[in-house]
């Protein structure tokens, strides 16, 4: 007897969440095929140690959106920016990609900032048909996996390590460094890049005399610097994270290594704020960089006005490959005269897209060819060094 | 190679008389409550992120800001005694896992709500290098290692030689006792605990000038070192911890400074797993205290 009120009451609950799922692959199917935005994704750290870099990547693309969308839109519909947290953590990318996938409708997708979230996402929307344009990571896997590689729906618009690891070597061995120690992040970008160093390093007859990766979150260097000092390493290889590189810096200062071992690689030696927590240490450092802010071409200069207004920073990198991606994407839709994933791919792969640093075009990796740019801090500034080409040769490899 | 071996010892004198500052609050929480403080981390971040506060924002100096540090975060800490800690006194131990677990995530997240979740920069500090038998270090260091050794002299004297100390010592043995004899164990419990977490403060507001950065996780890792040191020194005991924290310290630093620096964070588990196995009740006492 007292069963069957609970039977019925439960009957009753089943058909609420039956209604509420149907009615909500309704609502998802309407967003699908309202024609009126087309959808971008960004997946992005906006928790953890690499938030700040998901914060800039967010705002640099928020910019190119609020741009395209002041000038009509593209082919007539708004630009709608969805987004993702992906911690920096593999796993959580590739749920935050999945949602997109199946609860936003989203099919082209600017993503991630950190490398090893980005190899993560790549089978993940190959299986989709979801275009990844990657607009930060700079592991050389993520482009040797794509295009002939093997997965269509991958494409970088950014430097590879592999470009960036020989220019800075190449650099360095001319100002005549041969050992170096390596204290890299210890992730896919911070390996990758020490990786693919290590091939360059016979042809300038430099060695590693000490090999150490940091976590993400490490804050004492001490021990490490003690070893490094007495190593006799010249310069230091280190592929990093912004936040880490004035905590490196400052306790370098302390053990008076500043002059003595130079820092070489990438981790924003640049930024006058890294470059203030320890001036001598960071007098002479050099690195590869795909932009600075203080490029000289006037829509470079503009972005970084708008950007100070809207936000009030100077943006970083990732916020400048953002934004240009988010125009490239525009201009990639523009050229197919459809949003269609494949429509825009095809066209994508044929593209050539006046950026600020120079002409982008997509090899048969999918792999963006933009110029890179060299700086060494000369006593508080950056000096531009030169700017080569990042064509990647791939059958060395 | 001496050398190298001395300042590998010096940098682990340095960072570990963080952990012995850090963990010796947590053993005497330890003591008179029996439960392990899994917010202890997050003290020491809010007496960092106070530094920072009262440097970048009130313009403070920073020897006024570690005074006013270690103040504010007493102030918190008194405020969770009475609401929390208190309420433990002769509660199950997963009353105290539950409620220290879920103050650290409150701390943790009402810093990040507050100052948002990126890393900041400390500044203020007294970083001009110093050179000691060849090795450079910024004198904020040797100011580190003074506090810690003067600290532990004041908490051994405290613990002897004075009714506070004297009422912890006769809780940590025996709280009902204490109670039928008349000692307010409550109040000697959240005593207690602002003690411990002010230790914690000063610790924090002392390393962020070396640490040169500062987030609201930043108190985790540190916590899980804290046990290491805790059950090396003995549970409970407060001398043992100066020198179990200089042991994890010095031990870290020959690790991260000659296999890897990737492998240092291994050093603090497999000491407190070997700690388990073979000598459960700590280093520096033959039997257990409980």
């Amino acid at each position: 007897m007292r069963c069957k009120p609970v039977a019925r009451r439960l009957r009753n609950m089943a058909h609420v969440a039956l209604l509420s799922v149907m009615g909500l692959s309704f609502a998802a199917s309407v967003s699908a095929q309202d024609g009126n935005v087309i959808k971008i994704g960004v997946v992005s750290p906006q928790s953890g140690a690499n938030s700040r870099y998901g914060a800039y990547a967010l705002k640099g693309a928020e910019l190119a959106v609020n741009e395209v969308n002041a000038t009509g839109g593209v082919l007539g519909k708004k630009l709608q920016l969805v987004q993702g947290d992906s911690q920096c953590v593999p796993a959580e990318g590739v749920s935050a990609t999945q949602r997109m996938i199946r609860f936003d409708n989203v099919s082209i997708i600017i993503g991630d900032v950190c490398s090893s979230v980005t190899l993560a996402m790549q089978p993940v929307v190959e299986q989709a048909g979801v275009l990844l344009l990657n607009a930060a990571s700079s592991n050389p896997e993520i482009t040797y996996r794509a295009g002939v590689g093997g997965y269509k729906w991958t494409f970088r618009n950014y430097p590879t390590d592999e470009s960036r690891a020989a220019a800075a070597l190449e650099y360095a061995a001319k100002k005549g460094y041969t050992k170096f120690a390596v204290l890299s992040v210890d992730t896919d970008f911070g390996r990758g890049a020490i990786t693919f160093t290590k091939k360059y390093l016979p042809r300038y007859k430099a060695q590693i005399v000490s090999e150490d990766y940091y976590k993400e979150t490490e804050t004492d260097f001490r021990p490490v610097l003690s070893k490094i000092k007495y190593s006799g390493a010249q310069a230091i290889l280190m592929y990093g994270l912004a936040d880490t590189t004035p905590i490196v810096a400052r306790q370098m200062h302390e053990m008076a290594l500043g002059g003595k071992i130079e820092l070489v690689g990438n981790a924003e030696f640049t930024n006058p704020s890294t470059i203030a927590a320890a001036p001598d240490v960071m007098n002479g450092a050099i690195e590869t960089v795909a932009w600075l802010p203080s490029w000289s071409n006037p829509r470079s200069l503009k972005f970084v006005d708008d950007y100070k207004k809207a936000y009030g920073d100077v943006p970083n990198v990732h916020a400048y490959t953002h934004w240009e991606s988010v125009h490239l994407l525009a201009d990639a839709i523009r050229n197919a005269g459809s949003a269609k994933t494949a429509d825009v791919r095809a066209a994508l792969a044929k593209i050539h897209y006046e950026s600020v640093m120079g002409p982008v075009t997509f090899d048969d990796h999918q792999q963006a060819v933009v110029p890179i740019v060299l700086l060494e801090v000369v006593g508080d500034k950056a000096v531009n060094e030169g700017v080569l080409s990042s064509r990647v040769d791939y059958s060395a490899h | 190679m001496g050398l190298f071996i001395l300042e590998q010892i010096v940098n682990g004198i340095v960072a570990g008389s963080v952990y012995a500052l850090i963990a010796a609050g947590m053993t005497m929480i330890f003591g008179v409550l029996r439960a392990i403080n899994f917010a202890h981390g997050e003290y020491y971040m809010v007496g960092t992120f106070a530094a920072w506060y009262v440097i970048s924002k009130l313009g403070i100096d920073y020897g006024t800001a570690i005074v006013l540090s270690v103040a504010i975060s007493a102030a918190i800490a008194a405020l969770i005694g009475r609401l929390v800690m208190q309420r433990l006194v002769n509660a199950p131990f997963q009353s105290g896992v539950l409620a220290t677990l879920g103050i650290s995530l409150i701390l943790q997240n009402a810093v990040i709500l507050a100052f948002g979740g990126g890393y900041k920069m400390f500044p203020g500090g007294w970083l001009d290098p110093v050179e000691f038998l060849g090795i450079g270090m910024a004198q904020q260091r040797i100011v580190l290692v003074g506090a810690a050794l003067v600290m532990f002299g004041g908490l051994e004297w405290m613990v002897r030689s004075t009714h506070m100390g004297k009422s912890i010592r006769a809780v940590s043995q025996n709280p009902e006792c204490c109670q039928i004899i008349g000692i307010d164990v409550e109040k000697v419990v959240r005593r207690t605990f602002v003690l411990g977490t002010a230790l914690a403060a000063l610790s924090g507001a002392l390393t962020g000038p070396i640490n040169v950065s500062l987030y609201g996780g930043m108190g985790e890792s540190i916590t899980l070192k804290t046990f290491a040191v805790i059950v090396m020194g003995g549970m409970g005991n407060v001398r043992g911890t100066l020198f179990a924290g200089w042991m994890l310290g010095v031990a870290e630093s020959l690790v991260a400074g000659s296999i890897g620096l990737q492998y240092r964070d291994s050093v603090g588990f497999i000491a407190l797993l070997l700690m388990l196995m073979c000598r459960p009740t700590g280093l520096f006492s033959p039997k257990a205290r409980f």
